[in-house]
């Protein structure tokens, strides 16, 4: 299928119909009603619901009154569909504002502006700077007069540096006055998602050339939602409209997220109904045979003889009906209104609001705050997220001298400002590099300043801090090129850009002196990449020292050389250079060869040192969540070395001894392969010891490894808790994410940037940073936060809070629905097997929604520790990571609770209300009080922390119930007229209440306590720890360990200034020594002595898996 | 220009205007905002559990004894007549015998063992009748009980909702069936009277049971349930009706029969002339007469008071393991070498 799209022909494109509004609605305002309902129906729960309440209409088989069910269900299909209405309603809103986005167009030869909605294919769009595109474009042309423009296409693909964008060969030379009257044919594909791709050929129309076809690449295009940068204008041709450009197709609803805890919920419902499917059965034929045998004999029940043919089933629905009480209705309520208050109080915390900016946390999806609390996997993006990404020059090394080292900052080094004003030739080489060899606009703004604008970071650190050393880049213009140094000013013109590739890992600019006419070659580059080349007899010992010592604290290199030019030579190579950049194929590897030929002989200046400086409180973030046992990987498009050094200072490994970091590399399949085995190996190996290993792989081998060997690396991904990858791209981040989530891991991805994106849908739990990179990981994540540190307090404090109350809040439900099914059934024993309800209507609605919703819900501000000593013990996460608190179990624990309780409240009541007093409404009353008594001093005993609320609640219900109940018992026609004054006001009520609560609560009171006291778990002993006050100080100390990592750099070439390597080195030597070390004799005692994580935390996550 | 990206962001797009919203707004500091509400978070020491389940033991205890005493000063006398008031030649087939024709007098002498000080209650005791049964305790119809407008609800009725198409007032199988032995009592001959009145709730005949609803075609049906109505009297002064139609939810139930309003001494000898009229033979129901005085507490019934003492003692047993672990194997509570983490790298 193609489409023909016909340039500025109104006419002919009218058949294409659709125009260019964009629609990320769900419901219409007619269909929401129906595809709500069919949506809501389509949940089990909400089925089972549903034929529940239809049964009830049947009334020979309800027990109570059909509202009892049909109030609820009612209620909450309301809740939810006004929450979807709510949210249809803001997305309408939010397509409404940028349909109604003013774009200029040409309509028949005139420029016009138009709203962004009534963009028609075939219309040419006009943009300017930093306009966003409003659909998918062919360009047609632009400012520069070489057809380029640049775009920054995050929001599509969520890279963020500036992509180059030409318009098609057809256009080249076309006049600005022209283009508004162009007219032409584009045949192109049928609207797709694929962004990589746009196969299509435009035939312009006479007179603009001739009848040639020229052929389209994604090159000549501009998608949706991309930005324009750099260039002053482009226009271009629309061919995708609406929901058919290539992002609007490939965006869907985003799938929601369940969490570990609601997948639990939904197991343990599914085994409720189970179980509630054998009572019923066993109940139905229990009655079945009851009614044959006896009921036939009481005559006052009058069974007929003759019964129709559903008489055998009568029975069985009878008791699927009582039991149905056993799922309750209610918990989704209540879960979603606790979920929506945790997200509150995420937003709420004050603690996480960043000071410098004043950005307040923002959970965008209310419903996933349990799973925080269940991380066992944090894939972390390292610049912008861990660092600041605030590019700083700090130290820089010229000629051999160090410049920066005493004060830490080279632009405050007196002797290099000596050397400056001295007019040493080295030194002002190195700032002329620093200065002209990038790619940098510098941009006057109206204040007078320059702004500049650099596509990487390093780049513009480097730019300004020339500046700040009085070498300041003052203009571009076309190719020249003005510095202004110590008052003269110094024109340079730019012959050629030897551009930065990721595998030449260097670039370099070719410049004519203005002055001079001297050519010169100015490089900068990794060291790797710059030092061979050096020109013979130069020492670069001392440069390759430097570099050693920069990246040892942590700094970003770049070496930087000179060298001058014969004209000959760079005449002759600059043919070459043409003709390799003209090549079709091949292109790239030809011109990395001929640029090989001119960077040569290289006099090597100097190395600068950039700081990209971690965040505050990374460390010590990252400590305490890996002591919460929490693994870290960290995913990052920066170099190996950088990598490594980022993770060194932030904790993220430790150095050797302590930890190993183990290499995967090769460029080849079968390296990989064995890199990867070999590595493998070593895991295995050293999984039982206490030693922080690590892995190392970068993009190209994590490439390979996934193909090939996909099996393996999911296995050593499960054994390492630490991994660095470096140079990966966005699409291999989520990959990653994908692996571990496999492998039956909680995931959390925490990023910044658009490359970042995927990662964070990918995951579990997406957590952006509201950063420098923009918001388009905070848009796309389920909770964004100012900065890194926040994260622990996030996982730590909101998440476990989360994991805690809800696991409470659910297994409660399920107790006191439970409870009183049990009573149910118990009272059917007594009643001929007949399904007669003991409970009237009245109670058994308001039992679910009043009296026993309001004291739970309080639950959610309770703490059973408080923040403090949970950021003292994060290893206390382990319960809810592990799901300590909600599992089968946990759960049986309280299924046993329920069944006890309804039969201390049976048993009780029937006993002491037998006789003249077993009349029945009484009797029901009385078992109800049991239930709710015993209730509120279960939701007291497992309350930790009674605020003013929690009393409220639990003993404020209590009144309630019976206010509510006097009210019902002074209505003359209720069934309950009277009886609960009558029975306020026998004292033989109370005795039984007394006794109830006393029997119920007597046995598991003690067990409690026993357990508490001689049975503690950690989180019990840390509680009575923070409680008795004092000893929690000392528990910290115990903790505390030589930490050999600081924060702050400097230590750190202080206390390793010999170990040259201190990582990586030793481990992958195939050296025997690495792998025997752990069945040496020393190995035990390493093992007790130290604490291991390692083996605990597997041991930990083993067991959840088993559970 | 953040918000001009909000059409790009697709399905994020909503979040994105609210996320910028809220990031403006900086949130209100509140104690529960910040989920700081000062609490009182108690814990378990031994001291505070030891003493608690002391505490309730003390309570218990007492409270257990009074309620035994109590009701070991109600005096009652159980009678059970069901097989003694069936001539012996009939009792192979009592069924046939109850559902026959005929005065079925029965004579009983009740021994009193203990004064009993008036009011003395009369019940009749049924064992092994479902009245709590879904089909019988869901046939009847309280509007109509209530009031005249409403004599043809009677939906709720069947199978004694009418007779050839006049609607049975009051319908359905509980009043269809009501208890209809009847006892007199005598002492030494003289007769003992036994008041009928003030024996149903009040709130019932006066709320419940309207004074202007007369029975209707009441027992007319095809068969005969139990005692029949006296048409002319409304059903608010029905009080054996109003009585029995309090369905009981156990399958032994006593129901109020009158009340002796004179004292019983000891050694007297009641004669009870009745009329054996119930048939609960076929399904081997027992009948039993009672009289009974009452305390505080109700009826005789040990059981709380045995509840209470087992509760109270349970208790007391508790306290004094407790205590006893506490003394021979005391636990620093919050004990930091409890932690494994710092204990040993097991983490079990």
């Amino acid at each position: 299928m193609k489409r023909f799209v016909y340039i500025n022909d109104d006419e002919a494109s009218k058949e294409l119909c659709c125009d260019n509004r964009i629609s990320n609605r769900k419901y219409t305002l007619w269909n929401f009603l129906p595809k709500n309902l069919w949506e809501q129906f389509s949940r089990f729960m909400n089925q089972y619901f549903l034929l529940i309440a239809c049964l009830q209409l049947w009334s020979l088989i309800t027990p109570v009154n059909p509202a009892s069910t049909w109030g609820p269900l009612i209620f909450i299909f309301a809740v939810s569909a006004s929450k979807e209405a709510w949210d249809d309603y803001h997305r309408y809103l939010s397509d409404k504002k940028a349909n109604e986005k003013e774009v200029w167009i040409v309509k028949q030869g005139i420029k016009k502006h138009i709203q962004a909605q009534d963009i028609q294919v075939g219309n040419i769009v006009w943009l300017r700077e930093n306009d966003e595109v409003p659909c998918d474009l062919v360009l047609l042309g632009t400012s520069d007069p070489q057809g380029v423009c640049y775009v920054e296409t995050a929001a599509l693909d969520g890279e963020t540096d500036l992509k180059t964008r030409v318009i098609p060969s057809a256009c080249v030379g076309i006049d600005l006055e022209l283009l508004h009257k162009m007219k032409g044919v584009i045949e192109c594909p049928v609207p797709d998602k694929d962004i990589r791709r746009f196969d299509a050929n435009m035939r312009l129309f006479p007179p603009f050339i001739d009848n040639d076809v020229c052929s389209l690449t994604i090159k000549n295009t501009l998608l949706q939602s991309c930005y324009l940068r750099n260039t002053e204008w482009a226009c271009g041709v629309s061919v995708y409209t609406g929901n058919q450009t290539k992002l609007g197709m490939s965006r869907g609803i985003a799938e929601p997220k369940l969490t570990a805890m609601d997948a639990m919920i939904d197991k343990l419902t599914g085994a409720i109904f189970v179980f509630q499917i054998v009572v019923v059965l066993v109940l139905g034929i229990a009655g079945n045979v009851w009614k044959d045998t006896e009921a036939r004999k009481q005559w006052y029940v009058q069974y007929p003889e003759e019964a129709p043919w559903y008489e055998l089933l009568v029975i069985p629905l009878r008791f699927e009906l009582l039991c149905s009480i056993m799922i309750p209705i209610s918990i989704k309520v209540s879960l979603d209104l606790v979920k929506g208050l945790y997200a509150k109080f995420i937003e709420w915390d004050v603690e996480m609001i960043d000071q410098e900016t004043g950005t307040a946390s923002y959970a965008a999806n209310t419903a996933i705050s349990e799973d925080l609390g269940q991380v066992e996997y944090i894939l972390t993006d390292k610049t912008g997220t861990l660092t600041d990404n605030k590019m700083i020059f700090r130290r820089c090394c010229i000629g051999g001298i160090f410049y920066g080292n005493e004060n830490g900052d080279a632009l405050k080094d007196a002797q290099l400002l000596n050397a400056i004003t001295s007019g040493s030739t080295d030194v002002i080489r190195f700032l002329t590099v620093m200065a002209i060899c990038n790619t940098v606009l510098p941009v006057q703004s109206k204040a007078g300043d320059i702004v500049y604008k650099a596509q990487s970071q390093d780049e513009d650190a480097l730019v300004i801090a020339a500046s700040k050393l009085h070498m300041v880049f003052v203009g571009k213009n076309a190719n020249l090129l003005e510095i202004r140094f110590n008052g003269s000013v110094i024109r340079y013109e730019v012959l050629e850009i030897l551009e930065f590739t990721s595998d030449r890992k260097r670039m370099s600019v070719v410049v004519k002196d203005c002055q001079n006419g001297k050519i010169i070659l100015l490089s900068k580059g990794a060291d790797e990449a710059i030092l061979p080349y050096a020109r013979a007899g130069q020492q670069t010992r001392t440069i390759g020292d430097a570099v050693e010592h920069y990246s040892q604290l942590g700094l970003r290199t770049l070496c930087l050389a000179w060298r001058e030019l014969e004209e000959n030579e760079y005449l002759e190579w600059s043919v070459k250079f043409k003709e390799a950049s003209s090549l079709l194929v091949d292109r790239e590897w030809r011109i990395a060869e001929v640029c090989q030929r001119l960077e040569h002989d290289l006099y090597i200046l100097g190395v600068t040192a950039i700081e990209d400086r971690l965040q505050d409180g990374v460390p010590e973030t990252i400590e305490t969540l890996r002591k919460a046992g929490i693994n870290f990987w960290m995913l990052t498009g920066d170099k190996q070395n950088t990598a490594i050094q980022i993770a060194l200072s932030c904790n993220f490994i430790s150095p050797e001894p302590k930890g190993q970091l183990l290499m995967i590399d090769g460029k080849t399949e079968e390296d990989v392969s064995r890199s990867l085995e070999r590595v493998l190996l070593t895991m295995r190996i050293t999984a039982s010891e206490p030693k922080d290993v690590a892995f190392v792989i970068d993009g190209w081998a994590l490439e390979i490894a996934l193909k090939h060997h996909r099996k393996d690396f999911v296995e050593l991904a499960i054994l390492s808790r630490t991994a660095i990858c470096c140079r990966v791209t966005p699409s291999q981040k989520a990959q990653l994410v994908e692996i571990l989530k496999s492998c039956d891991y909680r995931t959390l991805a925490i990023g910044d940037g658009g490359n970042d994106v995927r990662m964070i849908q990918q995951a579990d739990i997406g957590v952006g940073i509201s950063g420098r990179e923009g918001l388009q990981a905070a848009r796309a994540a389920d909770y964004s936060i100012g900065r890194f540190r926040f994260l622990k307090r996030l996982i730590l404090v909101h998440g476990r809070y989360s994991y805690n109350r809800t696991a409470f809040l659910s297994q409660y439900s399920f107790y006191k629905s439970l409870l009183i099914c049990f009573i149910q059934i118990f009272f059917s024993f007594i009643s001929g097997v007949s399904g007669t309800s003991l409970f009237n209507s009245v109670s058994l609605m308001a039992y679910n929604v009043f009296y026993t919703s309001v004291p739970v819900l309080v639950s959610v501000i309770d703490k059973d520790l408080s923040e403090a000593s949970v950021m003292q013990h994060p290893q206390i996460l382990f319960y809810c990571q592990a799901g300590r608190l909600l599992n089968p179990s946990t759960f049986a624990g309280w299924f046993g609770r329920s069944l006890f309780h309804a039969i201390i409240v049976f048993v009780i009541t029937i006993h002491a209300y037998a006789y003249e007093k077993s009349e029945m409404e009484e009797l029901g009353m009385v078992a109800l009080s049991g239930c709710i008594w015993l209730q509120a001093f279960v939701v007291a005993q497992e309350t930790n922390s009674f605020t003013v609320l929690q009393h409220l609640s639990i003993w404020g219900n209590l009144v309630g119930f019976y206010a509510i109940n006097f009210l019902f018992s002074a209505i003359p026609s209720s069934g309950m007229y009277t009886i609960m004054f009558r029975l306020c006001s026998q004292p033989s009520y109370w005795i039984t209440m007394f006794l109830i609560v006393g029997a119920g609560m007597g046995p598991i009171f003690a067990l409690k306590y026993f357990r508490y006291t001689y049975r503690p778990s950690k989180i019990n002993i840390l509680q009575q720890a923070e409680r008795m006050g004092g000893p929690i100080l000392t528990l910290g100390n115990i903790e505390t360990q030589p930490r050999t990592i600081e924060k702050d750099l400097s230590p750190i070439s202080i206390t390793q200034p010999k170990n040259r390597s201190p990582v990586y080195e030793p481990l992958l030597s195939d050296s025997p020594n690495a792998t025997r070390r752990s069945f040496g004799p020393g190995t035990p005692f390493e093992f007790f002595q130290s604490q291991s994580r390692l083996s605990s935390s597997s041991g930990y996550t083993r067991n959840c898996k088993d559970n | 220009s953040s918000n001009t990206a909000s059409s790009s962001a697709g399905a994020a797009g909503s979040g994105d205007s609210s996320a910028a919203r809220k990031n403006s707004k900086r949130p209100k500091y509140s104690k529960f905002t910040q989920q700081e509400l000062p609490a009182c978070k108690p814990i378990l020491t031994p001291g505070w559990v030891i003493s608690t389940f002391l505490i309730v033991s003390v309570i218990f205890i007492p409270l257990g004894v009074i309620s035994l005493f109590a009701s070991q000063d109600v005096v009652e006398i159980v009678d059970r007549y069901d097989t003694e008031c069936i001539p012996a030649p009939a009792r192979t087939n009592k069924v046939a015998y109850i559902q026959g024709d005929g005065d079925k007098v029965c004579n009983r002498d009740l021994k009193v063992t203990k004064r009993m000080k008036q009011p003395i209650y009369v019940y009749y005791q049924l064992e092994n009748f479902y009245q709590n049964h879904r089909r019988y305790v869901k046939s009847r119809s309280d509007s109509q009980l209530r009031s005249t407008k409403y004599e043809n609800q009677i939906s709720a009725c069947k199978p004694e909702d009418d007779v050839g198409g006049q609607p049975i007032v009051p319908c359905g199988l509980i009043a269809w069936s009501l208890f209809n032995d009847t006892y007199a009592l005598s002492r030494n001959n003289v007769s003992l009277a036994v008041n009928k009145k003030g024996i149903a709730w009040k709130s019932d005949k006066e709320h419940k049971f309207g004074n202007k609803v007369f029975p209707k075609n009441f027992q007319k049906g095809n068969i005969t349930g139990g005692a029949t109505l006296d048409p002319r009297i409304p059903l608010s002064e029905q009080e054996d009706l109003i009585v029995w139609m309090r369905t009981a939810a156990l399958p032994t139930f006593r129901k109020l029969y009158g009340k002796i309003e004179s004292d019983l001494e000891m050694g007297d000898t009641i004669h009870v002339k009745l009329n054996n009229n119930y048939n609960t033979y076929s399904f081997n129901g027992k009948k039993k007469l009672v009289l009974s005085t009452t305390s505080w507490l109700g009826g005789k019934n040990d059981f709380l008071g045995i509840a209470y003492l087992t509760v109270g003692g349970i208790c007391f047993i508790l306290a004094l393991a407790f205590t006893i672990m506490y003394l021979v194997k005391p636990r620093r509570l919050g004990d930091p070498s409890y932690l494994s983490w710092n204990r040993n790298p097991g983490g079990r």
